[in-house]
């Protein structure tokens, strides 16, 4: 195959805040380009893992190439890029879009402009893209195409008076997209001769041939069979196969400036492949790499444990596989008294918890409990060490401890204007601190909160979409870290301490948390042949209790012929029940337990 | 080749209403409909087709359940009673059994049930408060509830009387009372069932909308205290769970259930249990719903010897043993919380064993489930 001449490559991106409908327009593109038959159409192509498609998500990053030929005749290589629409994976986000010319913002003709609208359109205006805007969904009846054309443009400064309408689902519009991205979106720039730079914006593992890693050739060409060097890690490896994707993978002798494809080098390990790294030739190599990488960091963290403790090998395996394709993915074995042999997981978000806890269950057979997600705190300690504590059950002695820093967020919320107070209440009261506040238009207010990330863990985000009748949407970035008075609550079942539901929390929250928490506990654990005392305390000092009657009765009175076949089937259904639960001392506790302190409603 | 049947359930599907709780195999109909005669015609044939069989020979109890056996009329009872007699030894030693409801029991058939070698009757009479009756939706009251206890004796002994707690609108008074009247009556033997509800039925669907209270575990077990206070007080003993009786009048067929002795059903979905030494089948309508090895069958001995009062032998639970060995263990760790306890080489459930039964008999049968 040969190589594409760089003046006929648009390289873009579709951007949009969750469930605009980004992957339905990339499906169409596929679709009207003739690159994916039409009985090969599934819906949502391009999120290929079924809980992506189910819960119309977009994870991974995935880049095709489509050739489409235009009304001047000529033939262009499109090369789409579809990202994680989700605000855990900015950094991928950020990378894909480092890829591009161009981007596609697409905004839902119902909703208009939201947070991560605005978010992704600033991150496309800070990377140089062209942008082109298309409001989506204009066959809904509600669909409102010129208050969202108003809002694009008061909000984003983006001129909409040429924004493309669209549906995904009818296919309307998309011909003029097409045409759009060839005449807006300019051809990619870069010298074919100089040293090659290319762009790692996404990764994953190839069982056969190891990691894959998608790369945009920045400048020079890359070649199959030369030495090239991994800029960050330093790594040095034989180029083994590059090609495109269409969706399918075509191999090819080399891809050249301002090209999309993938590439193989053999690296059996996906964390030495970092999105965002640069790829250069061993020889006559760059010195510098491309600006803008980081380390993807775990924002959030949460012990995941089998609920049946056979399951620890399993666990551990599927962890491993699921990491080959999830290098943001970091976990390190932990015990718990409670809950026995286990892992700490760390994640870019609660999103990505949820979603690797679902595959874990679903695509590896497991049961697994999860714990209430913490963040990472620095704890000052008075011998001058700090600790990076991922997990409660670490706190130091209170002795020990010099001061305490945790995460916080700057948080981006928008709201129409008769919310504000709602948010206020519900910020301040999650210890979040205002900054300031812009109209974007009559309709949309911009708050920016400073907010530490563990409220945020909490039920944050449902309380503002409940608080604002669902209009509020939200974006956050990390903000570093700021010293808090923070304690260490533990939770005691029948006197015990249970390290599995202790939990760090502001000092002046501790009370009510304990309380709240105690009260919920008591609803959520069955009673028992005993009675179970459930406190709250910190330090020692009990703050709340509550108690779960015994139970006083359990039995079918009526067993004669034909009922003891019920009855044992309603026995073995009672135990299935209960291995849904952890025993813990001679205490039933239901998974739930371990998530209430996320449930809990101040 | 299996075991002899011991006991022989026969099944009567017909009421003259359903009751508001009930999820029995019953169904309602007018008195002399068809399907009467074509059920009887049916039972007919099938107690001589299990006598032939040689299925009736070692039968030692007999319990016509439903349903509202009484509810079948004298004739339809005669043809099936007279063929019984015909067809097995329905001598004064087999316990005879029969279920009946207060408004269908009148003299005529007492005598005649009696007359045809039915020797205990048990009384659907649930409650003697009209009240609590009406919300249960019971065709009598308790006038005929205490006459048809008066009229059962005037040939029967053995009189048993089935009485509900829990129910909604039913105070702990009401409940005592109903008891207090049961003793008064002179009857041998009493069943105490808590109300139980089940999809499906007039109170499933009201507690399902919220317009009845879902059933209150510790209101019941405090009924079931009651009742075992005043029967006890009366000299009754309790023998299992929900049954009490007064010395040589418990129910030897419901014992058979309880104690592994295998058992036919007659009539539509009566089970029938079939065993030998190796293995125990359970069937319903001609489907299979067990279908136990030995060590999941001499599990489950263990398992249902703990509803009685006398519990388990040391040598039944060995026996059980020899295939699960990890049985002692269990008795142990429940003995351990209370659940039952080993005393003169018998393991016997505790009081809390019996409120809390589930704990008990899902632990036992956990072993080899």
């Amino acid at each position: 195959m040969k190589t594409a001449d760089p003046t006929h490559i648009r390289n873009f991106s579709i951007i949009a805040h969750i469930d605009h409908g980004k992957s339905t327009i990339s499906d169409r593109i596929l679709e009207m380009t003739g690159t994916v038959a039409e009985r090969d159409m599934q819906a949502q192509l391009l999120d290929s893992m079924d809980i992506e498609r189910e819960r119309g998500i977009t994870i991974k990053s995935q880049a095709v190439r489509v050739d489409y030929t235009a009304d001047d005749g000529e033939v262009y290589h499109f090369n789409l890029i579809d990202t994680p629409g989700h605000v855990d994976f900015t950094y991928e986000v950020s990378r894909s879009l480092a890829a591009c010319e161009g981007a596609v913002l697409v905004v839902d003709a119902t909703q208009g402009v939201e947070a991560q609208t605005v978010a992704n359109a600033m991150m496309a205006m800070n990377a140089n893209l062209e942008i082109i805007p298309l409001i989506n969904k204009i066959d809904l009846p509600s669909a409102e195409p010129e208050r969202v054309r108003a809002e694009i443009e008061d909000a984003l400064a983006i001129p909409a008076d040429d924004a493309i309408l669209a549906s995904g689902k009818t296919g309307a519009g998309i011909h003029d997209l097409l045409e759009a991205i060839v005449y807006d979106i300019p051809a990619p720039q870069g010298d074919p001769a100089a040293p090659l730079r290319a762009l790692i914006f996404d990764s994953y593992f190839d069982a056969y041939r190891g990691v894959v890693a998608l790369v945009r050739i920045v400048d020079g060409e890359l070649h199959k069979g030369e030495r090239v060097r991994l800029m960050a890690t330093g790594q040095e490896h034989l180029v083994e196969e590059v090609g495109v994707r269409r969706p399918k993978e075509i191999p090819c002798e080399s891809l050249t400036v301002g090209e999309v494809g993938y590439l193989v080098t053999g690296l059996k390990d996906p964390a030495q492949v970092k999105v965002g790294d640069t790829v250069t030739t061993v020889e006559h190599g760059v010195k510098e790499p491309l600006p803008g990488y980081r380390e993807a960091k775990p924002m959030v963290y949460t012990g995941l444990y089998p609920i049946d403790s056979d399951q620890y090998p399993d666990l551990r395996d599927a962890l491993d596989k699921l990491s080959l394709n999830d290098p943001a993915l970091l976990y390190e074995p932990e015990t718990s008294h409670a809950l026995g042999f286990g892992f700490r997981v760390g994640f870019l978000g609660l999103l990505h918890m949820e979603v690797v806890k679902e595959r874990l269950e679903r695509e590896f057979g497991l049961d697994l409990l999860a714990t209430a997600p913490s963040v990472e705190y620095h704890v000052y300690k008075t011998n001058g060490e700090m600790l990076s504590l991922h997990s409660p059950q670490d706190m130091p002695d209170p002795g020990e401890i010099e001061h305490i820093e945790e995460p916080y967020l700057k948080a981006k919320i928008l709201i129409p204007p008769d919310y504000v107070g709602a948010v206020m209440d519900l910020t301040v009261a999650r210890r979040g601190t205002f900054v300031t506040m812009n109209y974007l238009s009559q309709t949309t207010v911009e708050m920016i909160w400073e907010l530490p990330l563990s409220e945020l863990i909490l039920d944050y985000f449902d309380k503002l979409k409940s608080n604002t009748k669902g209009y509020a949407s939200l974006d956050y970035e990390f903000d570093g870290y700021k010293p808090s008075k923070l304690v260490k609550l533990d939770i005691l079942l029948s006197g015990k301490p249970i390290d599995a539901l202790s939990f760090i929390v502001h000092k002046d929250k501790a009370y009510d948390r304990g309380k709240v928490l105690c009260e919920k506990l008591k609803e959520i654990i069955p009673r028992q042949l005993f009675e179970v005392p459930i406190q709250a305390a910190v330090g020692g000092r009990v703050l709340a209790r509550q108690t779960v009657k015994a139970k006083r009765k359990d039995v079918l009175a009526k067993c004669y012929g034909g009922d003891i076949s019920r009855k044992r089937k309603l026995l073995e259904k009672q135990k299935q029940g209960k291995k849904r639960m952890k025993s813990i001392g001679n205490v039933e506790v239901p998974q739930e337990a371990f998530m209430a302190i996320l449930k809990v409603d101040e | 080749m299996f075991d002899p049947y011991k006991a022989l359930y026969i099944h009567v599907p017909f009421c003259k209403q359903r009751c508001a709780y009930c999820d029995f195999a019953t169904r309602a109909v007018p008195q002399g409909d068809a399907a009467i005669n074509a059920y009887a015609d049916d039972m007919v044939l099938s107690i001589r087709r299990a006598g032939k069989q040689g299925f009736l020979g070692s039968i030692e109890t007999v319990y016509l359940g439903g349903g509202t056996p009484t509810y079948l009329g004298s004739r339809a009872l005669t043809e099936i009673l007279y063929t019984l007699s015909l067809s097995m030894h329905l001598t004064d030693e087999v316990e005879c059994s029969m279920e009946a409801n207060p408004d269908s029991l009148d003299e005529r058939l007492v005598k005649d049930v009696w007359a045809l070698g039915v020797n205990r009757l048990s009384i659907g009479v649930q409650s003697f408060d009209d009240r609590v009756l009406g919300i249960l939706g019971r065709v009598h009251d308790a006038e005929a509830a205490k006459r048809a206890i008066e009229i059962a004796h005037e040939r029967f002994e053995n009189v048993s009387v089935d009485l509900m707690c829990g129910i909604p609108g039913q105070s702990q008074e009401s409940f005592a009372a109903s008891v207090r009247t049961a003793v008064a009556a002179g009857v041998t033997h009493v069943s105490i069932y808590p109300l139980e509800i089940h999809e499906g039925t007039p109170f499933g669907r009201a507690v399902a909308a919220g317009r009845m209270p879902a059933i209150d575990e510790d209101l019941e077990a405090s009924y079931m205290e009651i009742a075992e206070e005043i029967l006890g007080q009366a000299g009754f003993s309790r023998y299992e769970v929900a049954s009490y009786a007064r010395p040589g009048f418990a129910c030897r067929h419901n014992i058979a259930y309880w104690t592994g002795v295998p058992y036919l059903g007659l009539g539509p979905s009566a089970a029938t249990m079939t065993q030998n030494a190796t293995r125990r089948m359970r069937k319903q309508d001609d489907c299979v719903t067990d279908d136990l090895d030995a060590r999941q069958m001499r599990v489950e001995d263990v398992m249902m010897g703990m509803r009685m009062s006398q519990g388990v032998s040391d040598e039944l639970v060995a026996h059980a043993s020899e295939l699960a060995p990890e049985l002692v263990d269990v008795l142990d760790g429940l003995a351990s919380r209370g659940l039952c306890t080993h005393a003169d080489g018998r393991w016997r459930p505790t009081e809390r064993g019996w409120l809390c039964g589930n704990d008990l008999y899902g632990a036992i049968l956990d072993v080899a489930p």
